[in-house]
């Protein structure tokens, strides 16, 4: 127990931080350098103003049309995206982690709030899970690796959520949640989880192409 | 409603397998090695970091599916924008080529005609990936492995030929042009059609098809040249038509060519701008593909399209009305002109200025349903027409609400949504009058004298 | 044992919270029961992201772990921050060092107070236990529910 505790706490957290920080680096100039290289034009057509007005009206809850024609996806997005983020950052153990070992600190989440915030992230992922396997169009696009995405993204609120509450066998369980909370970070450079790093690019291409161009709006 | 009931209970004619000329005989002659290799000269040397992001990125989520027609009208998972990707380029890329001609043959049939390439999913898509280019990938993939349908192809050898999409010869264009000159002398005397004016303020460009089938068109926009005393000419010699079916079977050195002779022939008579008619797709060469394939950021010279024309000619109050357009319209508005130049509010300018009675169509602007015909799909021909008319059945109930409201006549001022609407229409006993801008003008259009 | 247990049910009931006390991390022991240490609550608030109360059994766990020294969890350092070898800090409170002057600044960032204490005394625990190959380190092992 003890050598896997300062196992994946130690070597294994530094190698997910540097697997995520320089992953997300490398995959990031490599698309970078392939657009210089191959599609310049993009840089002709992006426009600050076009670009930040299309991002804007994506991350304003039902911004879009699309958005409307879908409330519960939309709900469900926003308030699972919003948790993802918040919750591992604010969660209080978390806090704490960071104060012991890095002596910095910040606000720290009420218990109560990071339960429920996790529940809703479990909760927006069974709804994921239930589009894909309910919904024709989405099923017709799902591949295994969109259920391992899924599983990776829940994976560190079950079981933190699990460890935290101190259900049977919880020592395991903060273990595998440690390991699992490495697994996402690591996974998101190679994965579709990048999508977090290229939504401004795309959108704001997109934007700009409708905005600058085409002077249309795109939402 | 018994109207939208017949868009309901219009039994699902069985989608039977379409033979295709053009894509048999391509495939028939692919090896497997050729369709690798040419796929990875495509991928390799002409994409880049866009067709990467967009098929990486894509999330699955089919959030895209309520931005297409095919799917709304079908309610087949297959013809999702994410799906269309999925059996073409997301398979190729994750098999880096290693795809049978059988494959191909599928990816042809979904890129060249289950797709309007009308841009609609990525207002659809949270991460604005753009399908259609996607699509044009694919295209430009199956165009270099010779396996194009067969009907467009045969445009596209007329463009290469005749530099026009009609197969139309130098002098059946000058001939036309004279006959039309002459027609329309009988509502205008001394009306002109002035054949290379050099210095000319509008360079008049239209579609090969208008001197074919609709040169009634020809004659409307002489008259409603002439009556706001305009100083425009028309070229005499090829370039005259600004079509480009080239574009959409994936053929862009044809296209280049094309758009080069086409933007020549207005630079050379140094005219000041292009204004073109009521088409949709060849605005879309000239003003965004085309012009780019060049090297030009935006056309060398303005492009104007019929619609912002028009809009001018009542601002400026260029021309006078006897009376408004008295039956109610409707309006259909153009996914290249809408979604690819947002003209959307000046041609509502235009009906406002024009007509007595507008009844908007829902969803509208740049959320308008696509005519099915678009993207070169009505270009594919008759194996394909049934196909197209059941992908528009969307379109259709559309179409049925704003009759019910009253509408009468749908103005749609693009050449392939007039034949799109056309035959859904007809299919679907929608019973409903289709014009142009130009035709309306033309009916109530006050004569100088 | 009972005492202590009816000591804290009876602060319960009287309307101070449980975990008022049970992050009090400043390590003044005030009640040498018979074998949990607690902690005062005079340096720090309870707030609503308070753990559950740690029983530390001084002596017990000093016995399991042969302890002999009390410098091993009772440091001192001298002024260029080097560790004392053999000079206990029995008669001090952590805060005295760890948190400056506690008083004073408690009411204005209570809970940073806690979290440096807090840290200071989790990790005086663990760095031990994970050296040792011993003893608990996961949060919910100290923090029983």
């Amino acid at each position: 127990m003890h050598s896997y505790y300062s196992f994946v706490t130690g070597p294994l957290a530094w190698i997910a931080f540097i697997v995520f920080i320089c992953g997300s680096i490398w995959r990031f100039n490599s698309l970078w350098q392939l657009t210089k290289k191959k599609d310049s034009a993009v840089f002709e057509y992006m426009d600050r103003k076009f670009a930040l007005r299309s991002i804007a009206h994506w991350l304003i809850p039902f911004g879009s049309r699309s958005m409307q024609l879908n409330p519960a996806m939309t709900v469900a997005t926003f308030l699972f995206h919003i948790c993802l983020f918040i919750t591992p950052i604010f969660v209080f153990g978390h806090v704490m982690l960071w104060k012991e070992n890095f002596n910095i600190s910040w606000f720290a989440l009420p218990n109560m709030a990071a339960d429920v915030m996790t529940f809703i992230v479990i909760g927006s992922c069974i709804f994921f899970l239930w589009r894909r396997i309910k919904l024709p169009h989405v099923k017709y696009l799902t591949t295994p690796l969109d259920f391992i995405i899924l599983m990776i993204v829940a994976a560190p609120f079950m079981t933190g959520f699990w460890a935290y509450h101190q259900f049977p066998g919880f020592v395991s369980m903060t273990i595998i949640h440690i390991v699992s909370g490495e697994i996402m970070l690591m996974a998101i450079p190679f994965t579709k989880l990048f999508h977090m790093f290229l939504f401004p690019f795309t959108r704001g291409y997109i934007g700009s192409e409708f905005g600058g161009v085409r002077m249309a709006k795109d939402w | 409603m018994s109207e939208s009931k017949t868009v309901n209970d219009n039994k699902k004619t069985e989608s039977k397998k379409i033979e295709d000329q053009g894509i048999q005989k391509g495939i028939e002659q692919l090896t497997p090695e050729r369709i690798e290799s040419v796929i990875r000269q495509v991928i390799n040397d002409e994409t880049g970091a866009r067709l990467k992001v967009y098929v990486d990125t894509c999330l699955h989520c089919g959030l895209c599916s309520k931005g297409c027609h095919f799917f709304l009208s079908l309610k087949d998972p297959k013809f999702s924008p994410a799906a269309k990707v999925k059996q073409t380029l997301w398979e190729i890329m994750r098999k880096k080529g290693k795809v049978s001609p059988e494959f191909i043959k599928e990816a042809a049939l979904i890129a060249y005609t289950q797709c309007n390439m009308c841009k609609r999913c990525a207002m659809y898509c949270p991460f604005g990936l753009d399908v259609a280019y996607v699509m044009s990938v694919m295209r430009r993939i199956c165009y270099k492995l010779g396996v194009v349908p067969l009907y467009i192809q045969d445009t596209a050898h007329s463009h290469s030929v005749a530099m026009n999409q009609m197969w139309v010869k130098d002098d059946e264009w000058i001939d036309t042009l004279m006959w039309q000159e002459e027609e329309a002398q009988d509502a205008m005397e001394n009306l002109r059609i002035p054949l290379d004016k050099e210095g000319a303020d509008i360079f008049y460009s239209v579609i090969g098809p208008e001197p074919k089938f609709r040169a009634q068109l020809i004659f409307q926009a002489a008259v409603i040249m002439n009556a706001a005393k305009e100083n425009w000419t028309m070229p005499s010699m090829p370039g005259w038509d600004n079509s480009d079916m080239c574009m959409f079977t994936g053929d862009y050195e044809m296209m280049e060519r094309l758009k080069r002779l086409h933007f020549e022939s207005a630079l050379n008579l140094r005219a000041k701008r292009i204004v073109m008619g009521e088409c949709g797709h060849a605005f879309r060469s000239v003003y965004d593909v085309g012009n780019r394939a060049l090297g030009w950021r935006m056309p060398p010279i303005e492009v104007v399209h019929s619609i912002e024309y028009f809009n001018e000619l009542f601002e400026q109050k260029k021309i006078k009305i006897r009376k408004k357009f008295e039956r109610p319209v409707t309006l259909h508005d153009p996914c290249n002109i809408v979604r690819g130049r947002g003209l959307h509010e000046m041609a509502r300018n235009i009906v406002n200025a024009t007509c007595a009675n507008f009844i908007e169509m829902t969803p509208n602007r740049e959320h308008n349903y696509c005519c099915s015909a678009g993207g070169g799909v009505i270009n594919c021909g008759p194996p394909f027409k049934n196909a197209r008319v059941e992908s528009g059945k969307e379109k259709a109930k559309q179409l049925f609400a704003a009759k019910a409201k009253g509408a009468e006549v749908v103005i749609a001022p693009c050449h392939n949504c007039h034949g799109g609407l056309e035959d859904i229409i007809h299919h679907y006993g929608v019973e409903m009058e289709l014009k142009f801008f130009g035709d309306i003008i033309y009916e109530i259009l006050e004569l100088p004298e | 044992m009972n005492r202590f247990i009816n000591s804290v049910m009876n602060m319960n009931i009287s309307g101070i919270t449980l975990t008022a006390i049970i992050l009090t991390l400043t390590f003044a022991i005030t009640t040498h029961a018979d074998d949990c240490f607690t902690v005062n609550g005079e340096t720090i608030d309870a707030n609503s992201n308070t753990r559950p109360f740690v029983c530390f059994q001084h002596d017990a766990h000093n016995e399991k772990a042969g302890l002999e020294s009390c410098d091993r969890c009772h440091h001192s350092y001298d002024d260029q921050g080097k560790l004392i070898e053999g000079e206990s800090s029995e008669d001090k409170s952590c805060s005295e060092c760890h948190a400056g002057n506690v008083g004073s600044q408690k009411s204005f960032d209570s809970n940073r107070l806690n979290i440096d204490l807090a840290a200071k005394y989790h990790k005086l625990c663990r760095d031990c236990h994970i050296t040792e190959k011993k003893g608990p380190v996961v949060c919910g092992e100290c923090h029983k529910r």
